[in-house]
């Protein structure tokens, strides 16, 4: 009779994941091996791996894998850097902790897209305060949209305004967790604060920064709001993301197995960076303990 | 707070001035998008002013404009969003602590086995069926699907060789769903709701298609945070009644569900600010009568132009509630909600 009860709990869920998630998949996986075109209509045919060999033959694919890891990667080493910073600061000193959480968590909770039009706003060349910033040094007017490596400064920042806080939250709640043992034994040893920080904040840390560090640039891999509202992919495709690509190829030239192509070559991708993150970052976390 | 005191300080200003900044850094914006929602198009286009009443007048015109609908109805899709988010979200809760409640208190045995029996049936069935007999695409997944379903049990209840997944394992299946990059479950959402569009049961553009699409979107999350509520509770209650012979579902709605109120409610609050805000599910899979606030906002920069104003009212009408979701979870927060949903 338990049995019975185990099953109609998690049935509905497993259903719709199923259903849901995984079915079209499957669809999905079949048409990647197929020649689906809306427009111009024709007939499906099988093709076997013709679309992943074109998709791998393309430099347009290949420059927006670039593009997402190196827009994924900055994001995430300031993010993490700035992050550990914050966190470290706001566990020693400060008086209005309280605050501070409150406003954390508004950049986390805001919709992507509503960041990216204020965004959009504030590096405007015209009515932008980034004009003013940017004026104080002597530089007024940053070419934000025209060159790459300002678009992409710009597309970093904005990823680093909305999710350091997450950094700084689940960091917070990790230097909340260590025991204060070993900091009342550097103490009385006279350790100095970068010397605690080296030798034992960071350290033990260490398992919750891999966590969030992984968890941060798998999300950054999906990066597409930003990009869609403030430079949609240009100046050329100099920021066209790996999702953004996806979309395009699916909703602009209707050409559905290449698309579906790319997308599973976009999973592979993820699978391939998740494994060798967790192979290079085992050993250092078991070294430890 | 258990370390402070034996860290030593360095110099207590120079900690607090860059906290100070990174406080500044983050409310600036949230600040800029309120004030310039009150400037008038003059005072927009005349350059960066930051000070009401110093260096340029409020005005309200953006706002009624917005309200009495001259700039295109937003009011759709606000009903849209709170209609679709709300839904979900509570769906999702409901289904997805059964699910995690069930992955707590209960063991799970899958064979390794019985798991890729399904994996290649569901496949391969469906492109016999459908490439090879000819039927069509949703017969194709049905089929299958059943199939394999059934084999799966079977095969689970046998005393097949290899390696049994456990709890971990089938939590992790949910989880890894979080994983796959959403432009690939969503574009092929899109496709199979195209299908299923042709078979006549529209679901593009349509408030099922959309809900259902976000309660699969947000169980893993719902799992991932009720499986530690659930598993900080105490079990003695429910061995009690249990040996009352009350059944598990009371269990669960009368005794489980009132002592987890502020999990349920901080998980709700979560499911329901990512369901607002996500766009790129909605921008697949509707066009027009389904639109949502985020797909909406995006339309309103392609078609108007700079209209700075406007678009501000937009973005504040779109943040203020998750300003009062975010002030609520901050609550929940200091009553240890961050320590135990990281973990």
């Amino acid at each position: 009779m338990f049995d019975r009860a185990k099953y109609a709990f998690i049935l509905p869920a497993f259903l719709v994941v199923l259903v849901i998630g995984l079915f079209p998949l499957i669809y999905s996986l079949t048409i990647s091996f197929m020649q689906v075109r809306l427009v111009p209509p024709m007939p499906p045919s099988f093709v076997g791996f013709d679309n992943y060999v074109e998709a791998l033959s393309q430099p347009r694919f290949w420059s927006s894998v670039r593009v997402t890891f190196l827009i994924a990667t900055l994001a995430v080493a300031v993010q993490y850097i700035l992050g550990l910073a914050l966190a470290v600061a706001l566990n020693s000193t400060l008086p209005a902790a309280r605050l501070y959480r409150a406003a954390f968590l508004f950049p986390l909770l805001m919709a992507p897209i509503a960041v990216a039009f204020i965004g959009k706003m504030i590096f405007h060349p015209g009515v932008g305060p980034m004009r003013d910033l940017f004026g104080l040094f002597g530089y007024p007017d940053p070419p934000f949209q025209t060159d790459p490596v300002w678009a992409i400064g710009m597309l970093v920042t904005i990823e680093v305004w909305q999710w350091t806080s997450l950094v700084v939250i689940i960091l917070l709640a990790g230097l909340q967790s260590l025991p204060r043992d070993v900091y009342e034994a550097a103490a009385l040893e006279n350790a100095t604060p970068w010397q605690q920080f080296r030798g034992i904040t960071f350290p033990m840390l260490l398992p919750i920064s891999a966590a969030v560090v992984f968890l941060r640039f798998v999300e950054s891999l999906k990066l597409i709001d930003t990009v869609f509202v403030l430079t949609g992919g240009g100046p050329g495709i100099a920021t066209e993301t790996l999702t953004l690509y996806t979309y395009q190829e699916g909703f602009k030239k209707f050409n559905l197995g290449y698309t579906s192509a790319i997308s599973f070559l976009f999973l592979i991708l993820i699978v391939i960076f998740g494994t060798v993150y967790v192979a290079l970052i085992k050993p250092q976390l078991e070294k430890r303990t | 707070m258990s370390a402070q005191n034996a860290i030593r300080r360095p110099s207590h200003w120079p900690v607090t001035i860059f906290c100070l900044i990174w406080l500044l850094i983050t409310v600036f914006p949230i600040y800029w998008i309120f004030v310039t929602s009150l400037k008038s198009p003059l005072s927009v286009n005349g350059g960066p002013t930051y000070l009401p009443w110093v260096d340029f007048t409020p005005t309200l015109d953006a706002w009624r404009a917005a309200f009495s609908g001259a700039r295109g109805d937003f009011i759709g899709p606000l009903v849209n969003s709170v209609a679709i988010s709300l839904t979900s979200s509570v769906i999702a809760l409901v289904i997805g602590s059964m699910a995690a409640y069930s992955l707590v208190r209960f063991e799970f045995r899958v064979r390794l086995l019985a798991a890729l029996a399904f994996a290649a049936i569901a496949i391969g069935g469906y492109v016999a069926v459908v490439h090879g007999l000819g039927l069509g695409k949703l017969i194709g997944l049905g089929l299958s699907g059943v199939l394999a379903m059934t084999t799966a049990v079977i095969l689970n209840a046998r005393n097949l060789p290899g390696p049994v997944l456990g709890n971990g394992d089938v939590v992790f299946w949910f989880v890894s769903q979080r994983m796959f990059p959403p432009i690939v479950s969503a574009f092929a959402l899109y496709l199979i709701y195209a299908e299923m569009g042709k078979a006549g049961v529209p679901l593009l553009d349509s408030f099922p298609g959309l809900v259902l699409s976000y309660v699969a979107f947000s169980l893993p999350i719902v799992i991932w945070l009720m499986r530690d509520f659930f598993a900080a509770l105490p079990v003695e209650v429910e061995e009690a009644a249990l040996v009352d012979n009350v059944s598990r579902f009371r269990i669960f709605f009368q005794i489980v569900v009132p002592m987890s109120w502020p999990g349920l409610i901080a998980t709700f609050m979560i499911t329901l600010s990512f369901v607002w805000n996500e766009f790129l599910n909605a921008l697949l899979l509707t066009t027009s009568q389904w639109q949502t606030l985020p797909v909406w906002l995006t339309g309103q920069n392609s078609y108007r132009g700079d209209e700075w104003w406007a678009i501000a009212v937009a973005a504040v009408i779109s943040i203020t509630p998750m300003i009062v979701v975010a002030a609520a979870l901050s609550r929940f927060m200091r009553s240890g909600l961050s320590a135990g949903a990281i973990r």
